[in-house]
């Protein structure tokens, strides 16, 4: 082409790269951290701190000790050095005036312009959206809005560490019921050491009145958020639930090892949607989130559904598959996913769909998106069992490059054990058409701005997905991560 | 209003356009003809700005400025539109959206206030009428799973929105039925004024039925071998290029 | 863990029964070879689930059974029955090998164009074996695979390929591998080298024939090289005896330009994997591989290809189809790397399973690992069961289930079967699946 066009130089470009991350805020706030560590005593001082009764620290020093036994995983498509287990503080809770909030009111105002900064303000929420908002802060839960309304309906929608003391029946029925200890590395660390979380109750029949959600935070140095959420829809409910995380920018990496069940009784249905922000490190890979989480669904009843969308743009490193068990008969597992990495960020994330009932559908959706130097894989099992007669499953994985010094990986395992059932994956990797970059410049539209359009499009199927609010914050978000990307 | 001087244009190093003079005068209408692979579609994507399309020698200058030192974009916000042969699809890029985008930006760089919805959406209403585009297509992804005629209609929608001052239509005629056809060169006359230019591509006489050209060029070889009025398109469709292609060669 | 004492016993056990089993004139260059694959034989570790490209076929069974090299065997032409191995109508140039031995009263290459050497290890190594040198492990590597290094370890004979500059062979050149069924738990272990010098063209076609029960594992090894230009159309059936063990591996090593196109049958075996190795490292080359597979009772049959793309600009495709019935099981694992430098590649590969009855078991892991931007890859995997809608449809033009059965899966089928150029192998290919449809249909 001819030289004297006008092209962006290197240094906007680079300055665009740098502009990356705008939730690197820390909040000063007293907080009361324990010391870095990790024994049987660090965990008794945990379930001391929250006021637990025995049977839950009983529950965590078991997981603990098998974790003991334990090797972390190494099968991943992730490179990073070894974590030290034993330099992370695992509790870290905003020092509260005497015994903890009643009201959005006695929130520490500092903690509550947090949120504001990171466009969540709680107070406007409660007034306009209609949305019910958890707010985990560091690892306690600070401020559950909507109780009110909510407990009406009879929904429960609490910290977990309430729910605990306030509802031990339940917690103790279905916690660890769908991730048990044993699962995993990760998941069984956080059923040793998780500080807190959100609760989720929705009794028959109840179509819970509003979208629940949750934000997370990481804040102090050298923590790690080991929260742990818990949903039970009985027969013939409906819930939709929001999830975001954002931390502030530090150098050092910070391990974020969550647990998500969802259990879904007859005819329930569950909608779980992810914003996942949390700070991926600069561009030299320094810094950022390990987001190493299990996320699953047990659709236990007969025609229950349960459906993940998530955007995921954050971390410097991804490690999740939420996951849907299709136990009950003609149940449905949905799976819609964006994923960018870009600097030095990789993602290692997908899903399982086991089909073990009849009639089981389950639908996967996976859009990754990799630039500068990221790796983006999507790793998916989609397994028919024996019993999972004319079960279904449809996956499409699409990947798209931008640049030349990034990777996107697709490995998906499908086993079938059913002749009548039927799966079919497809999956593409390619970059952004040159024609359509063309026609969308020869209409006027800058290459930016045309990556952006087409970027959004290609993601436009898993946008819908989720609920209209975030679906704009997904968009926004997708466009800031991708700014100067291009170039 | 665009002067092209000896234009040479490469692709792939193989040299398509070999040394092309075209004026084109304000409120003009001028027909491009000429075999397959002439370099017609060449022209325009060279017009247009085209990666790919390597200007090895000539100039292009639009309304005093040099095209060749501008990006695709910058060419559209000047007001050059391309109305493309294989009009590019893109998936999940709404329809509406997209064109509103487009306007926008445009008007932006030319220092005009954006449309607000309301407004942009009135004349979406009047423009999809006047090409008789489905309003259902509006609501789709940017041609994805339109059929060839469909496409086509959104390409002169998006050129009725726009309205440029230099249009090229590439083959906009091929693959239109009858009524559409006639549709279409509505939406074009409509276009037609005093400052405005436009350059049709076309292999058939029954576009020039409608659209009346001043003047028609045929494109041999990556060069316009003969040039004349709506005269010169008759003879053609009689006696088809062979004549000219003898002639150009001797 | 217990796999770890019972390996070296395994293969240390092959190594020692077959003593200094070596080819009558054994040069240098082999025995480097020959002694570098025994130390990796003691170094790899055992092939177990946890492994990736283990996964989903177990390799505890064959390691349960102890087989014994065929050092001493010697065939008897008389007795192999030649006339059953030949395809009606196939001209071609023939090599057969019985128990892994050279069968030279049954080959047959008289009349071989000037510039083609086709002969098989053993008796070369004694000549002329320069050239053979050149190319001997160079694809396969001695130090990865531990089948390799156990094929390595013991090569002794195989079939040998070579054609010159430009040369195009004009008639198929068929390579059999019999296993006569009167040696129970015999190793057998072709090591193969086919060289197609700059712009050379042939057509191979390689069958392996198991007769009877016997049961015998076959360890086979081809390395194919292609210099600039050359062609070669491939063409594998895999129809080993239903209780064999059977593991095929390919190593493709392709110079510019040069095309290779692989199609494998496969049918026979109790447990018969085949892997294909093809690393593009010269520009502008392009690979094709397809296939068709069953598998019945008491059968797996396993495919892995590994494809990877090192510098721009090269294609490869692949196409397979696997009908499973009775208590069949399938295993296909197709990976496809895209190095930073190979920009411009073409790559996408398709898998389709039919499943037929109740108890066949499929799993399939298509792998796409890329990180060049300017590619276009692809892949895409189905598993189901005949569309009811089209049984249907047959049924009420009045056509039997049964044979409505065999129709629609000869046509899964026809794709690959389609892209069969040879009118006879062909032929046989619908032979050979109309009697397995017809046992699986029967069984179904
Ligand atoms: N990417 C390319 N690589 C190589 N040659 C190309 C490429 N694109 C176009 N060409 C060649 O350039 C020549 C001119 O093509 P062009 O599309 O301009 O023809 P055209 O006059 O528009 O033909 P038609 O009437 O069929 O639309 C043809 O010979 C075509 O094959
Ligand atoms: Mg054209």
């Amino acid at each position: 082409m001819d030289p004297n066009r006008v092209r962006p130089t290197q240094d906007s470009v680079d300055e665009l790269i740098r502009s990356g991350y705008a939730h690197g805020f820390v909040t000063e706030i007293d907080s009361d951290t324990v010391p870095p560590g990790l024994s049987e005593d660090t965990i008794r001082l945990i379930s001391q701190k929250k006021n637990e009764p025995a049977w839950m620290l009983e529950w965590r020093l078991k997981a603990y000790r098998h974790w003991l036994t334990l090797e972390e995983p190494a099968w991943a498509h992730v490179h990073h050095p070894a974590i030290d287990y034993q330099a992370i503080s695992y509790y870290s809770a905003p020092r509260k005036k005497g015994d903890g909030p009643n009201s959005l009111d006695e929130v520490d105002p500092q903690l509550l312009d947090a949120y504001n900064k990171l466009g969540i303000p709680l107070e406007e929420q409660k007034a306009l959206a209609g949305v019910a908002v958890d707010a985990v802060f560091d690892s306690v839960s600070v401020a559950t809005t909507f109780r009110k309304n909510l407990a009406e309906a009879g929904v429960i929608f609490c910290a977990m560490s309430e729910a605990v003391r306030e509802h031990p029946e339940l917690v103790r029925k279905y916690l660890g019921s769908v991730v048990p200890h044993t699962d995993n590395y990760f998941a069984c660390l956080n059923s040793a050491v998780f500080t807190d979380g959100t609760f989720v109750y929705i009794p028959r029949g109840v179509t819970c009145p509003m979208e629940l959600s949750t934000y997370f935070r990481i804040n102090e140095a050298g923590t790690g958020q080991f929260e742990r959420t818990l949903i039970v829809a009985e027969d013939n409910s409906h819930v939709s639930y929001l999830e975001g995380c954002t931390a502030p920018m530090r150098d050092e990496n910070q391990l974020h090892a969550a647990v998500v069940e969802l259990v879904a009784m007859e005819d329930a249905k569950i909608k779980y949607s992810t914003v996942q922000n949390w700070y991926p490190g600069d561009e030299q890979g320094r810094g950022g989130i390990y987001n190493f989480v299990t996320k699953r669904g047990d659709c236990r009843g007969d025609r229950s559904h349960i459906s993940w969308t998530q955007v995921e743009t954050g971390s410097a490193i991804t490690w999740k598959y939420p996951s849907c068990i299709l136990r009950g008969n003609d149940s449905v597992g949905e799976f819609y996913s964006v994923a960018v990495t870009r600097g030095q960020q990789q993602a290692d994330t997908g899903t399982k769909m086991i089909h073990l009932g009849r009639n089981t559908r389950s639908t996967i959706v996976s859009k990754g998106i990799s630039a500068g130097n990221g790796q983006n894989t999507y790793r998916g099992l989609v397994r028919m069992a024996q019993r999972a007669e004319n079960a279904r499953n449809h996956s499409q994985c699409d990947s798209l490059l931008i640049g030349d010094q990034c990777g996107a990986h697709t490995f998906p395992y499908i086993e079938v054990r059913n002749p009548t059932a039927k799966v079919e994956h497809e999956a593409t990797t390619s970059k952004i058409g040159e024609d359509q970059l063309f026609y969308c410049r020869q209409r006027g539209l800058s290459e930016e701005n045309a990556v952006s359009m087409i970027v959004n499009g290609f993601c436009k199927e898993v946008f819908n997905q989720l609920p209209m609010e975030f679906a704009v914050e997904a968009q926004k978000l997708l466009n800031i991560t991708l700014e100067g990307a291009v170039g | 209003m665009l002067s092209i001087k000896n234009l040479q244009v490469d692709i792939e190093g193989k040299n398509i356009l070999q040394g092309l003079d075209l004026d084109v005068g304000a409120g003009q209408v001028h027909a491009i003809m000429g075999p397959n692979g002439s370099g017609k579609s060449t022209l325009s994507h060279a017009l247009a700005g085209r990666d790919g399309y390597e200007v090895t020698g000539g100039e292009m200058l639009f309304d005093g400025h040099d095209l060749l030192a501008l990006d695709p974009e910058q060419r559209a916000h000047l007001g050059i539109f391309l109305g493309m042969q294989y009009p590019v699809e893109l998936p999940g890029v709404n329809n509406m959206v997209f064109m509103r985008e487009s306007l926008n930006a445009i008007r932006r760089a030319r220092g005009e206030e954006e449309l607000d919805a309301v407004a942009f959406m009135q004349r979406v209403r009047d423009k999809a009428r006047l090409v008789d585009l489905d309003e259902k297509l509006l609501k789709r992804s940017v041609n994805a799973g339109f059929s060839g005629g469909e496409k086509k209609r959104n390409e002169i929608l998006q050129m009725a929105m726009l309205e440029p001052k230099l249009a090229i239509l590439d083959e906009t005629d091929s693959g239109l039925d009858i009524d559409a056809l006639r549709i279409i060169a509505a939406g074009v006359n409509a276009l037609r004024s005093p400052e405005r230019s436009i350059i049709l591509i076309t292999h058939y006489q029954r576009l020039l039925d409608y659209i009346e050209p001043d003047y028609v060029h045929v494109i041999v070889g990556g060069r316009i071998v003969r040039s004349g009025d709506k005269e010169l398109a008759l003879e053609l469709e009689k006696k088809g290029y062979g004549w000219i292609e003898e002639e150009a060669a001797a | 863990m217990t796999t770890a004492d019972t390996r070296p016993s395994w293969f240390e056990q092959l190594i020692m029964l077959s003593g200094p089993d070596s080819p009558g004139q054994s040069p240098a260059w082999l025995d480097n070879a020959r002694a570098q694959a025994r130390k990796t034989l003691a170094e790899l570790p055992v092939p177990n689930r946890k492994q990736e490209n283990w996964r989903y076929s177990a390799v505890e069974g064959l390691l349960k059974n102890s087989f014994h090299p065929t050092a001493g065997y010697v065939p008897d032409p008389q007795a192999l029955d030649p006339e059953s191995l030949l395809l009606p109508s196939f001209e071609t140039y023939r090599l057969v090998f019985a128990n892994g031995h050279y069968v030279p009263q049954l080959s047959s290459s008289e009349r071989l164009p000037a510039g083609v050497t086709l002969g098989n290890l053993r008796t070369a190594l004694g000549s002329d074996s320069k050239w053979i040198a050149g190319w001997f492990g160079q694809a396969a590597g001695h130090t990865e695979h531990l089948f390799t290094a156990l094929n390595t370890a013991l090569a002794n004979d195989g079939a040998l390929l070579h054609v010159d500059e430009n040369i195009e062979v004009d008639r198929p050149i068929e390579m059999i591998y019999l296993n006569p069924g009167q040696d129970d738990a015999s190793l057998i272990q072709p090591r193969n080298l086919v060289v197609l010098e700059a712009g050379a063209r042939a057509t191979l076609v390689e069958r392996f024939i198991g007769s009877g029960k016997a049961r015998y594992f076959n360890n086979n090894l081809t390395e194919i090289g292609l210099r600039e230009g050359a062609t070669l159309a491939h063409y594998r059936v895999q129809d080993e005896s239903r209780n064999a063990w059977h593991l095929s591996s390919l190593y493709l090593s392709q110079a510019q330009q040069s095309r290779y196109r692989g199609t494998t049958l496969a049918f026979g075996g109790a447990w018969a994997r085949t892997e294909y190795n093809a690393h593009f490292r010269h520009e502008g080359a392009e690979c094709v591989l397809n296939g068709l597979y069953t598998a019945g009772d008491r059968q797996l049959t396993d495919f892995h290809l590994d494809v990877q793309h090192s510098v721009p600009a090269c294609i490869s495709r692949e196409r397979f189809k696997g009908i499973l019935y009775g208590k069949g099981r399938a295993v296909f694992d197709g990976r496809i790397l895209v190095d930073r430098q190979a920009q411009h590649t073409d790559a996408h590969l398709t898998n389709d399973n039919l499943m037929l009855t109740r108890d066949a078991e499929v799993d399939t892991k298509p792998q796409l690992e890329i990180y060049a931007d300017d590619v276009k890859c692809s892949h895409g995997t189905t598993v189901g069961q005949l569309d009811p809608e089209q049984v249907f449809y047959l049924r009420s033009r009045g056509i039997a289930a049964s044979a409505a059965h065999r129709m629609l899966c000869l046509g899964f089928a026809n794709e690959i079967i389609d892209s069969i150029e040879l009118q006879p192998l062909r032929d046989y290919a619908i032979h050979r699946l109309a009697i397995t449809l017809n046992e699986a249909v029967a069984r179904g």
